[in-house]
């Protein structure tokens, strides 16, 4: 049976790779791109695109249930524009740095505390004690 | 209609770290073991990480670069240039991936003495800058290929 820590950490990490997946596409990029100014409607998002609308509908699902893109309904008129997922991402990206910086610092305090133990009793010894 | 949501207008803001550690070594020391490669070499990275070549440029507008072997034996390197060296209190310099996308992330380095002891404090301003403005090719991929395995590695145990 997982902990849910396990589980919290399993599903992070499903997440991660759908976004990953998500992003790992040049049409998707291009299309969260053009989010990153102003939300659009689907057929504004296609109009660079040499490609048919359900195409682009299609990249468009993707980049949803990765949970990079919001579409709001109003009529027949969707909506798009772009989530607060980046942001979870860019949190999950946030703690591997820290972990990095942390991870770094406890080396550095190890490195340079040893060698100053070893200055002092280098000292000590000096001075006959 | 619910109130404004952040993406409707700005892309989505970057975000900063900030991690402290209190040293018991003198700023000066400190400082020394942060910009000479031969000891950057010995501390740099957290466990799984080795670095394996260091070089330093400490000047202003000088460059460093760090090469990170990932335990796949991947190599990534970080490099930046100086932009502030006031030794031994205060370092800033910019951070990015090498091949560089987007815009580079800045990191600044302060050693703040406390009694015989000095607290070392690193902020990391500018994380997810790359991914998320550079219009063009999106940096995560170069990204990734390195990360991958540290993430990899560090969800293993626990």
């Amino acid at each position: 049976m997982l902990s849910s820590a396990a589980r919290k950490r399993a599903s992070a990490e499903d997440r991660l790779d759908a976004v990953f997946h998500a992003l790992g596409d040049r049409t998707r990029r291009a299309l969260l791109a053009s989010l990153a100014s102003r939300p659009a409607r689907i057929t504004e998002l296609a109009r660079p695109f040499d490609m048919s609308l359900p195409a682009v509908s299609r990249h468009i699902r993707v980049l949803e249930s990765a949970g990079l893109i919001a579409r709001s309904v109003d009529g027949r008129v969707h909506q798009c524009s772009l989530a607060a997922a980046p942001m979870k991402t860019a949190e999950a990206w946030l703690d591997r740095y820290r972990r990095f910086w942390e991870g770094s610092l406890d080396a550095l305090a190890r490195l340079v505390e040893a060698q100053g133990e070893q200055h002092d009793a280098d000292r000590r010894a000096r001075h006959g004690r | 209609m619910a109130a404004d949501t952040p993406e409707s207008g700005a892309p989505a803001a970057t975000l900063t770290l900030i991690v402290r550690r209190t040293i018991r070594a003198s700023a000066a020391r400190l400082f020394e073991a942060w910009t000479q490669p031969a000891q950057l070499k010995q501390w740099w990275g957290p466990n799984s990480v080795e670095c394996v070549d260091a070089q330093v440029d400490l000047r202003v507008g000088g460059r460093y670069r760090i090469a990170n072997r990932f335990p796949d034996g991947k190599i990534l390197w970080i490099a930046g240039q100086f932009e502030v060296i006031e030794a031994p209190d205060k370092l800033v310099y910019t951070w990015a991936l090498e091949p560089p996308s987007g815009l580079p992330e800045r990191v600044t380095v302060r050693f703040v003495a406390q009694g015989r002891a000095t607290e070392v404090i690193v902020t990391h301003e500018g994380i997810g800058s790359a991914p998320v403005r550079d219009r063009h090719e999106l940096g995560w991929r170069g990204c990734l290929d390195g990360l991958a395995s540290y993430l990899h590695d560090d969800s293993q145990p626990g």
